[in-house]
């Protein structure tokens, strides 16, 4: 055991060493597998996609799967910093497996680019999360897409029903502190596990509580469930759904009950229905037919974008770094965390990013578009 | 709450327990006969559920890939033990039953159109593609080490549960699937909503435990394991093979987890990880029937069904703690008045 | 010097320089191995040597980790509880106390649980702590807790992957070596009949119950210590890394290591943690694709390692590295236990009164009477299906009476458990053998002596128990000599022929030093030489003062010891009397040789 411990370890370190030539280093954590797979799995087939030369460096992409597990996802990061001498680390999907690298990435000065919701990955700012950004919207960014639509729409009494996970739990929080901003009464609050076959019992207590309309956060087709339940149980109102559903799967799965839905994504769901004067169309368009092409008609989804975004974001802060360091050092390092902090107006799929010393997520309300499922398939709102 | 909210509740509560009770009669089974744990129960749901599903957007279930290698595996070891014995005939029947059929399977997949047959047709094929697995899973995993503590049993079990959901993702893939109805029928019966699939549901399992019960009690086969399940080293003394009853038990646990699979999946989404909890809900109620009685098991299912839907409508945050927390007092009450077993292994 | 220390101290002196020789990333995972073995090792107390299965170890991992977590990030503790969130080691010990309260108390519901009751029970509540960790907003909900301080030692901080190391390290060392002077004690002999041998354990004054309680927390706490530092190593916690299928994965670590072993703790620990990370390395590029493989041939390789090392990899290891066994060794000059003092020769010991026990229509026992006195030797024989065991277990108090009362010194035994009865002084072999294969002659013995000493678990766990464990081991020598088992004394108990196994059980009564002995057919299975030998040795105790009752089939060896017979049949005694006199006996012949018809 030991000794092949030792071995091992000595031969990993040789090839580290004759491996030292400039080639950029990517280290991916992704949930490929486990509770939040399908968001994982359009993220780590995205990266197979981004580029392979930077700056006229290569980049080479190194991807494990943390099994949405916080510990596995931290024994990874470690792993790509310490054994793989990583210049940058992308993930992971879940928000609490990113809050918990953060301190693999601020210890080691690596910086680290989450593809998680949570806003609590990259504020408040403080000495570790210099080190940490992100491409998705947060919650709250998201949640007030909803709300403002909430409130145009006269809707005043709303039932809530999440993910009994970290992503219900973020977005309750973010929802729940809107809507009592903007006078909209949370009546019911209810929760659901992925995986329960049934959310009758849920579903009639939301029911109960007589809302104007229903918000349902979860991903992916379990949100279906409630949605359908609801349906079935003969409610009539107005069903709101976050962009985590936003794939096929879920059309697929939630059929006629899904029609009507309303939900806020970010621009790339809507890349070609996008006004060609919005700024985000180009860049969102550039992925979504780089994926469609490899993975089939209708299959982007969010999450595969905000891997890209990362992508996006490394293409723009690297060659500045490149200038002033070699990658696979520590100069390399904090230049490209400088160089990402300092991004202004670059254009991904998820919207315009725009960092500052404060805000490593540097997106505005052009990140999200509202839409709505019209005859079994997604179309905006304008 | 009012009536009404308590009927649909039960209602509910009534149909998720009715599949429980079908797993959970199913888990005594192989209990009694095997001494296995049958957590991977959950997986033949879901590979039920799921097959059936792929069949229907039109693609080759991957599970059939599955069979064609476990029976490979199969006739590797038992056909070619036979052949060295010179037993002909035995090899050819392994050969036939683990290699040909598998194979023939996979012909008649990729000659007809498989999404525009019949339901029933689509169902039967389902059922011949993963039921088969149970026996095979058997005679691979478990015949080998069927002496082995009920600890190593359980390991083993909890091993290939993790193989199976590891190849449920890689089969099908990350998210949900769903799968038509039986019948579209639905009527009102005063508060409740009555849908034809519930009717199924209930109608099937009860169907399946009265079959169940004229099988044990009528067929040579089903005593045979009446027998082993009472007495292992009796029945074998007797001429009851371990090993065919284990098989036969396998078949028969598989038959009923991919058959439930196949009735809940038009009611709910299914996925690849679907199982394990589906399956632990079965569990929990064999075990309130001491892994050893089957009444006491169905009516446990029951009330494991109705629990789980009022806690989801009372307190849905706590809807498992609830229901795995008052599993405690039930356990306690089932472990001082069952007969107690004063030496464990 | 002896081969296994110096393996031992190979093995700590390549530990020392751990973090000098490996990368950091393979000082990361030996702190995860540490972590995860841990636990394994409170499961190889619980289920591989206590025989409890356990799947919610990770809750108590969770508990652990959850209580420093919340206490050393809290902003607005009441005053009088801020002191603890001051300084992780306080947070330790509350962490402790917290997780040794909750395992009391769980165990005092589920430890009741018979056979696969509990597992299931363990399952139960390890769903409920891990969802209850997740829905508590002031625990962080699912989302978890961050910013938590590194643990300082002597000022210093040990905020490295290298630094913790030591400590981690250092920790289960100290929990292998807790453990392993545990089970090499009084208390671990108790702990080790738990599986299998409870009706004997109980039968020498073993409180079983209690022995169950006890491994149950010890798992608990090693649980807790291991998430403590999980919490601090991590810097983060939120519910995932403490639910039942990292529970499940716990119990596999501890069963592919070697339940029974307390090394198996680190090889299972080991293989899974190193396998996981080969596995997620070399099959992407194996099979191509990456991700979703390693969970398949993860689950495929345990099967196959289960199929072929049914005990765990630990036992193979062991004999890679060839060690002489170490015999215990016994001190001549301890200060022998301390013994009662037998009743007079002629002191009524025991008197059955007119015992009648019914099973629904079937009398098995009718109006039975009899008497032993001290310095005497009755035989209850009888012809099969005469209702000699049943008669048997109402003396020895496994059963009760329907009517009619059984007197020990004057005491009714009904009423009365096993323990209290091995406490007055009645000590009993059982007619199916019940001692503990793996154990050796010696130390089987040695646990007839458990009422005659004191030493608890934490003089056990810290070697405060030796003077007294001398003493017991003295006693239990000097009665295996007594029996003539001298040459088998390190031997496995497993080993023995039947009729040796029969003598053992002798010994390990007259260990309890007892004043009333009830041997369940002693001479089965012996050879001529050595009932001899026990006919003597009887006769010798005789002489002492002690009182015996044997149930017994062999009349020859019946007939030359025993002062006085008593007969039965059809549940009814038919004679009574010298043994001559009942040799005469016609109702006796005709039992014994059917009636001339």
């Amino acid at each position: 055991m030991k000794l092949r411990h030792t071995l091992l370890a000595a031969i990993s370190l040789a090839f580290a060493a004759s491996a030292a030539h400039a080639e950029i280093k990517v280290g991916v954590v992704v949930s490929a597998t486990g509770p939040a797979a399908s968001l994982g799995i359009p993220e780590r087939n995205t990266v197979a996609l981004l580029p392979t030369t930077i700056g006229g460096e290569p980049v080479r992409y190194i991807v494990l799967d943390d099994a949405s597990d916080t510990t596995t996802a931290v024994k990874n990061a470690r792993k790509l910093v310490a054994e793989d001498k990583v210049d940058v680390l992308i993930g992971s999907t879940t928000s609490p497996a990113s809050l918990a690298m953060i301190d693999v990435a601020a210890e080691t000065s690596t910086p680290m680019i989450s593809l998680a919701a949570s806003a609590r990955i990259v504020s408040p700012m403080d000495d570790k999360k210099r080190w940490i950004f992100k491409t998705p919207q947060n919650d709250q960014q998201m949640a007030s897409a909803i709300v403002e639509h909430m409130t145009a729409n006269n809707v005043k009494r709303v039932s809530f029903i999440g993910f009994a996970n970290a992503y219900g739990e973020g977005w309750f929080e973010q929802f729940k502190k809107q809507a009592e901003e903007k006078g909209v009464e949370l009546v019911a609050n209810e929760r659901f596990n992925p995986a329960d076959t049934s959310v009758t019992g849920q579903a009639l207590k939301l029911m109960a509580a007589k809302p104007d309309a229903v918000f349902i956060a979860g991903s992916g087709t379990p949100s279906a469930l409630p949605q359908k339940t609801l349906r079935e149980r003969g409610y009539k109102g107005p069903i709101y759904q976050t962009h985590g559903v936003a794939n096929n799967d879920f059309l697929r799965i939630c059929g006629k009950d899904c029609e009507g839905t309303l939900l806020p994504v970010g621009p790339v769901q809507m890349a070609r229905s996008l006004d060609d004067s919005h700024p985000v169309k180009a860049s969102a368009l550039a992925y979504v037919e780089k994926y469609e092409a490899v993975h089939g008609e209708g299959s982007v989804s969010s999450f595969g974008a905000y891997a890209w975004d990362a992508g996006v974001l490394l293409e723009a802060a690297a060659p500045v770094a490149l200038q002033v360091a070699k990658p696979g050092s520590a100069e390399f390092r904090s230049a490209l965390r400088d160089a990402l902090e300092g991004v202004k107006e670059v254009a991904g799929a998820t919207g315009i990013y725009t960092m500052s010393a404060d805000d490593h997520l540097g997106l505005d309300e052009r990140s999200r578009v509202m839409i709505e499922i019209r005859n079994g398939t997604w179309s905006l709102l304008k | 709450m009012d009536m009404s909210i308590a009927l649909i509740l039960g209602q509910d509560g009534i149909t998720n327990g009715a599949i429980y009770a079908l797993l959970a009669l199913a888990l005594v089974l192989v209990f009694a006969v095997t001494r296995v744990i049958f957590i991977q129960q959950g997986e033949f749901v879901a590979y039920g559920a799921l097959t059936l599903a792929m069949m229907q957007s039109g693609a080759t279930p991957a599970t059939v890939w599955l069979l064609v290698a476990m029976g490979g595996l199969v006739t590797a070891f038992d056909g070619l033990k036979a052949l060295k014995a010179g037993q002909m005939q035995r090899a050819g029947m392994v050969a036939g039953w683990n290699l040909a059929y598998p194979l023939a399977l996979v012909a008649v997949l990729s000659a007809l159109p498989v999404n525009e047959l019949p339901l029933v047709l689509q169902v039967v094929l389902t059922l011949a593609i993963v039921v088969p697995m149970g026996p095979m899973m058997y005679r691979l995993m478990y015949q080998p080490i069927a002496s082995a503590p009920v600890l190593i049993l359980l390991i083993v079990s909890v091993a290939l549960h993790i193989a199976m959901v590891g190849l449920g993702l890689l089969f099908f893939g990350a998210e949900g699937h769903r799968t038509p109805a039986f019948s579209e029928l639905s009527f009102d019966l005063g508060p409740l909503m009555v849908t034809g699939q519930t009717i199924w549901v209930l109608v099937v399992s009860v169907l399946l435990i009265v079959a169940l019960y004229q099988f044990f009690e009528r067929t040579l086969y089903g005593k045979a394991l009446r027998a082993t399940a009472i007495n292992r080293v009796g029945a074998q003394l007797m001429g009851i093979s371990p090993a065919l009853a284990g098989k036969l038990t396998f078949f028969l646990a598989a038959f009923i987890g991919a058959l439930s699979g196949v009735l809940i999946a038009p009611i709910t989404t299914i996925y690849y990880d679907t199982g394990f909890l589906i399956g632990l809900k079965g569990f929990v109620a064999a075990i309130i029937g001491g892994l050893a009685s089957y009444p006491i098991a169905a009516l446990g299912a029951i009330a494991v069904g109705l629990l789980e839907a009022f806690a989801s409508f009372w307190a849905s945050a706590y809807k498992e703690v609830i229901v795995f927390t008052l599993i405690i007092p039930v356990l306690l009450w089932r472990s001082l008045t069952s007969h107690h077993v004063e030496e464990e292994e | 010097m002896r081969t296994d220390r110096l393996v031992l101290g190979a093995f700590l002196a390549l530990l020392l320089m751990v973090p000098a020789i490996l990368s950091p990333y393979y000082v990361t995972l030996l702190n995860y191995i540490g972590l995860y073995a841990m636990v394994a090792l409170g499961l190889v107390l619980l289920t591989g040597v206590g025989g409890l299965t356990s799947f919610g170890q990770a809750a108590f991992v969770g508990l652990g980790a959850y209580t420093t977590a919340a206490l050393t990030t809290a902003t607005d503790l009441p005053a009088w509880l801020a002191w603890v969130g001051a300084s992780p080691w306080f947070t330790l010990v509350a962490g402790l106390l917290i997780t040794a309260a909750v395992a009391v108390l769980l165990g005092s519901l589920t430890l009741k649980l018979s056979g696969h009751f509990l597992p299931l029970g363990t399952i139960a509540w390890g769903i409920s702590l891990y969802f209850l960790f997740g829905t508590m907003q002031s625990l962080g909900g699912h989302t978890g807790i961050t910013g938590i301080p590194p643990i300082e030692l002597f000022g210093w901080t040990l905020d490295g992957g290298g630094e913790i190391f030591y400590l981690i390290w250092a920790f289960l060392l100290l929990g292998m070596l807790t453990t392993h002077n545990l089970l090499d004690s009084r208390e671990g002999r108790a702990i080790r009949a738990l599986k299998g041998g409870r009706v004997m354990a109980e039968a020498m004054g073993v409180d079983t119950g209690r022995a169950r309680m006890i491994i149950f927390v010890i798992a608990a706490l090693l649980a807790c210590a291991s998430g403590w530092l999980y919490a601090h190593m991590q810097r983060f916690v939120n519910p995932t890394p403490f639910g039942v299928h990292i529970g499940i994965e716990y119990l596999f670590m501890a069963v592919v290591g070697g339940a029974g072993y307390v090394w198996g703790a680190i090889v299972g620990a080991g293989v899974i943690t190193v396998l996981k990370q080969w596995l997620q390395d070399w099959l992407p590029s194996l099979l191509g694709a990456s991700g979703n493989f390693e969970m398949i041939v993860f689950g495929i390789l345990m099967v196959l390692v289960l199929h072929r090392a049914r005990e765990g990899l630990w036992p193979i290891l062991k004999k890679l590295v060839p060690m002489r066994t170490i015999h215990k060794t016994i001190d001549a000059q301890a200060e022998p236990l301390p013994r009662r003092t037998l009743p007079a020769p002629g002191t009524l010991i025991l008197e059955a009164k007119d015992v009648t026990r019914r099973f629904g229509g079937l009398v098995a026992n009718n109006n039975m009477s009899l008497e032993v006195k001290a310095g005497e030797i009755l035989a209850l024989i009888g012809p099969n299906g005469a209702g000699k065991s049943t008669m048997f277990n109402q003396i020895s108090g496994v059963d009760t009476p329907t009517s009619g009362e059984v007197l020990f010194l004057g005491k009714p035994v009904a009423g009365r458990d096993s323990r209290e009865i091995a406490r007055m002084g009645m000590s009993r072999t059982f007619q199916h053998v019940k001692l503990l294969p793996t154990m050796s002659v010696l130390e089987n013995v040695a646990i007839g002596a458990h009422l005659r000493s004191h030493k608890g678990v934490l003089s056990s766990a810290w070697r405060l128990d030796r003077a007294e464990e001398a003493r017991i081991l003295k006693e239990a020598a000097h009665q295996i000599e007594r029996v003539g088992l001298k040459d088998h004394m390190f031997d496995e108990a497993g080993s023995l022929a039947l009729g040796q196994q029969r003598i053992l059980e002798i010994a390990r009564a007259l260990c309890a030093d007892p004043c009333l002995l009830l041997l369940d057919e002693p001479a089965a299975g012996l050879r001529y030489k050595e009932k001899q030998a026990l006919a003597e040795l009887l006769k010798r105790l005789r002489s002492e003062g002690m009182a015996t009752l044997i149930v017994e089939h062999d009349m020859d060896f019946v007939m030359n010891l025993v002062d006085r017979v008593v007969v039965m049949e059809f549940g009814q005694k038919i004679a009574e009397g010298l043994p001559e006199e009942v040799q005469q006996n016609p109702a006796v012949l005709e039992a014994y040789l059917g009636g001339v018809e």
